[in-house]
């Protein structure tokens, strides 16, 4: 696959394309790289530790093989291929393995991903399931065990100094992709979903400070291009899990929509929510952790007492991006198998209805093999809102 | 919609004891118990979930359970799942979701369209509760978001969500570093239900009473721990077939006298038949552990074919929700809702020293292992649920661990008298696959040739023992 980008796009698509690339290079350097899987894992903590917090990655061309000798088919698809290419030794580089409890595909098989992959450092986050104070008092002591867990596997303690920087620095990169997806207000936008995917995707392989300098690239040769290059066409949010194959999304922009916005893992979710950079820093990393990131596996009370109002407040945020980015319709794109996703469907189709947003739901088995009949399914929709 | 589809009536299981035979009416009688309790508005019910630890603060506040897994399995039992599953699929959730929230989802949505009961309603049906307790636990994606999936059909139906975490086994970390902050949330999240409750029901909890009903589990506990320990005895006198029933009391009815005495009666049955050397099949020829998955409960005859091959399963991870507290080393309390607390860690770490101290092990490993020992096992059979992630996923894994400790050859080990012995330590596993209560996933020509070549396997080893 090839854009034919320069300039920041064309180190973007290297690095998506040969993904961990630099971690490899860094890991030669002696430098600890920690992979990681799902948005609730606290990338700062281990920034601050020292170490190279690195999101590992799945491949929708890249059958899955091994990881089935040892997993059973019935865990989220993306996890399995996430899994399947570790136990491939195609993360090789990593010196250790962060895995939260994102949803019971990654509580039940931590035991096949520390057993399975030959690495000397492995943590397993709890993430509470609800929030309200005395989760988020527990999720900082959980949250304090971690950092003492690396302390131990770096060797270096962890100040409260390091987790303020950590904070700065990590706060920047967010600034950084929400200033991405303002060159995506425009119509046509700026900036593609597939460039922007790529882009995040690629940020998460490196060190902070790099990703930080490589979004600067990207968002001067952004500012630089004065017209788009984009034809008008449907605004499109993508509304899901985690998306870090590039084809749904390309498929979506070669039938004409643009992606506008998105409420995906390694986008909005990872990227918008900011921790507080006053006051303790354990206690501003539980707080944008579990209350700041939104994702349905935390259970959040009905605190309005009706359904509609239940809905605004677990879903607004969908709203809010529907509004800003002038979304003419959306895709909820739901892998076979996710729980926390699944169980919310029905009242993500009304929450989408009260917004007059049109919908279309899909639910896919993270696999190249599928986008045949994607392109199907897209393209009527496209048609029937363009 | 295929809302008349209905499966032809299942064959009865036959049970080995009288203790499990007497199950089926005990547990309709507490679902006509939920019917009249709502219709006679004197007791407020609840949707809730098993293995929560808070049945106690249920009955201390004379709140009625309603388990909605649990008819959701009666409804896959009778094979009447399908019209309930097919309604939940028409609203937009995927087949590939726990199906007991399916069925539940699909029940509810029915049931509240109607205002009444869908026909038929497996014995009378699922009534519409005053509230529910959901729970986000470590355990169960499913159990935070099904009651909320529900709610959208009665919203005027408030769900408080208890969070129960427990640490999960970290080699390199002694979960006792941990649990002092687990046990302070645990405890926070449990007074936060008594808080919730007591608000429901405009009751004050009366923690004497709550304080029996803990001791009076405890006592239960250790009742049944002592009485499945029973199946040791060559032959057994108890298999999972039966223990599939017996999970009743255990799992939907603690916290009662009735509960107890069950056991009190169960234990008396099984110490009566060791006597006589009665066993679940009449010529054991192997015995086998249920080493993992809910049973598919539209097919529990398939137990008594593994029983006219001469298998028996004198032991099952599925459902032995209860370990003894003796061996557990809680600290003290006189607080009820602490020790609450403290079991549920105690009951969720039980194994992680012993799995600490061998290479390669884990908590489920370790389970397996001493049970394979106490219990005499020669193979394992597991059950693959394909919509449930909690208890199915990791088996295979399990397995491979156990393939390491149990190879096709002999070994030689270091005997009583500290000469080398040659031993045979071979243990065949078998995974059966289907589903809970999605019987369309199911055949039961396939599932009986692989207990068929399966048995071959344990025949075959048993031929090359004795060569």
């Amino acid at each position: 696959m090839s854009l034919k980008q320069s300039g920041a796009f064309s180190t973007v698509e290297t690095y998506y394309n040969d993904y961990g690339q630099r971690a490899k290079e860094l890991n030669r350097e002696g430098k600890k790289v920690i992979g990681y899987v799902c948005s609730f894992v606290p990338l700062e903590i281990i920034t601050a530790s020292g170490a190279i917090p690195f999101r590992v990655r799945g491949s929708i061309h890249e059958p899955i093989t091994r990881g089935d000798t040892l997993l059973e088919t019935i865990v989220c698809p993306y996890y399995r291929s996430c899994f399947d290419l570790s136990v491939k030794e195609k993360y090789a580089f990593l010196s250790g393995m962060v895995i939260p409890h994102g949803c019971d595909s990654m509580v039940r098989s931590f035991s096949a991903w520390s057993y399975g992959l030959p690495l000397s450092y492995f943590h397993f986050v709890n993430i509470p399931s609800v929030c309200e104070e005395s989760s988020l008092e527990f999720f900082g002591s959980e949250l304090n065990t971690f950092r003492k867990s690396l302390e131990k596997f770096t060797g270096k303690a962890i100040t409260e100094e390091n987790l303020d920087q950590a904070i700065r620095v990590h706060n920047e990169n967010r600034d950084k992709v929400r200033a991405l997806y303002e060159f995506r207000k425009t119509d046509p936008p700026l900036i593609s979903g597939t460039e922007l995917t790529m882009t995040l995707t690629a940020g998460s392989s490196l060190p902070v400070e790099e990703s930080n300098s490589l979004f600067d690239q990207a968002l001067t040769e952004v500012k630089g291009r004065g017209n788009s290059p984009l034809k008008k066409g449907p605004r499109i949010l993508i509304d899901g899990a985690c998306l870090d194959n590039i084809e749904l999304i390309q498929l979506v922009e070669e039938l004409g929509g643009n992606v506008v916005t998105d409420t995906i893992c390694n986008g909005t979710r990872d990227h918008f929510p900011k921790a507080d950079a006053d006051g303790n820093p354990i206690d501003a990393l539980a707080h944008r952790y579990l209350d700041k990131i939104n994702c349905p596996k935390t259970y959040r009370s009905n605190k309005a007492g009706t359904f509609e109002g239940d809905i605004e407040n677990r879903f607004g945020d969908i709203g809010t991006y529907a509004r800003e980015f002038n979304v003419d319709g959306a895709i909820l794109y739901v892998y076979k198998y996710c729980d926390p996703f699944g169980f919310e469907v029905p009242a993500r189709k009304v929450y989408y209805q009260s917004l007059n947003v049109p919908l279309l739901h899909l639910e896919d088995i993270y696999s190249a093999g599928t986008m045949g009949q994607l392109r199907t399914r897209i393209q009527a929709f496209l048609e029937m809102i363009g | 919609m295929a809302e008349e589809q209905k499966e032809a009536k299942p064959k009865k299981r036959m049970t080995a004891t009288k203790a499990a035979a007497s199950i089926g009416p005990m547990v309709k009688e507490f679902i006509t118990g939920t019917l009249q309790a709502k219709a006679e508005g004197k007791q407020k019910v609840a949707y809730t979930f098993i293995v929560c630890h808070h049945e106690e603060i249920f009955r201390a506040l004379d709140v009625m359970p309603v388990w909605t897994e649990n008819f959701a399995g009666i409804c896959g039992a009778k094979r009447d799942a399908e019209r309930f599953l097919q309604r939940a699929e028409s609203l937009g959730l995927s087949r590939s979701l726990c199906t007991y929230a399916l069925c539940g989802i699909g029940f509810d949505q029915w049931r509240e369209e109607l205002g009444g009961m869908p026909p038929d309603a497996p014995w009378g049906g699922q009534v519409r509760p005053d509230f529910m307790i959901s729970s986000g636990q470590i355990l169960c994606d499913p159990r935070s978001k099904w009651y909320q999936a529900s709610q959208q059909f009665m919203p005027d139906v408030p769900i408080y969500n208890i969070d129960l975490p427990y640490p999960l086994f970290q080699r390199n970390q002694d979960h006792r570093d941990v649990w002092s902050y687990y046990h302070q949330y645990i405890v926070k999240q449990l007074r936060g239900l008594v808080a919730f409750i007591e608000e429901q029901t405009k009751k004050k909890m009366d923690y004497d009473r709550l304080r029996e009903l803990v001791n009076l589990s405890d006592r239960t506990w250790n009742l049944i721990d002592e009485t499945y320990k029973l199946r040791r005895a060559v032959p057994c006198p108890m298999g999972t077939g039966d223990a599939m029933n017996t999970m009743v009391p255990i799992n939907f009815m603690m916290a009662t006298q009735k509960a107890y005495d069950f056991f009190v009666d169960l234990k008396k049955e099984l110490e009566e038949k060791i006597v006589r050397g009665e066993g679940e099949v009449e010529n054991e020829k192997y015995r086998l552990m249920w080493g993992g998955g809910l049973p598919a409960w539209y097919a529990l005859s398939d137990f008594n074919y593994f029983n006219s091959k001469g298998a028996s399963f004198p032991v099952e991870t599925t459902y032995r929700m209860v370990a003894p507290l003796h061996d557990m080393d809680l600290p003290e309390t006189k607080d009820p809702i602490e020790h609450l607390a403290w079991r549920w860690l105690g009951y969720w770490t039980f194994w992680f020293d012993k799995a600490r101290k061998r290479p390669g092990s884990e908590p489920d490993v370790e389970r397996l292992i001493n049970w394979i020992e106490e219990y005499k096992i020669d193979g394992v059979v597991m059950h693959e649920a394909f919509s449930c992630r909690t208890w199915h996923v990791g088996l295979i894994w399990q397995l491979h661990q156990l393939a390491k400790i149990y190879k096709p050859i002999p070994v030689h080990v270091i005997g009583k008298d500290g000469k080398k012995e040659k031993v045979f330590k071979e243990l065949p596993s078998l995974i059966l696959e289907s589903d809970i209560i999605d019987i369309t996933s199911y055949s039961e020509v396939d599932t009986r040739n692989k207990i068929d070549a399966f048995v071959g396997a344990l025949e075959s080893i048993r031929a090359n023992r004795a060569a």
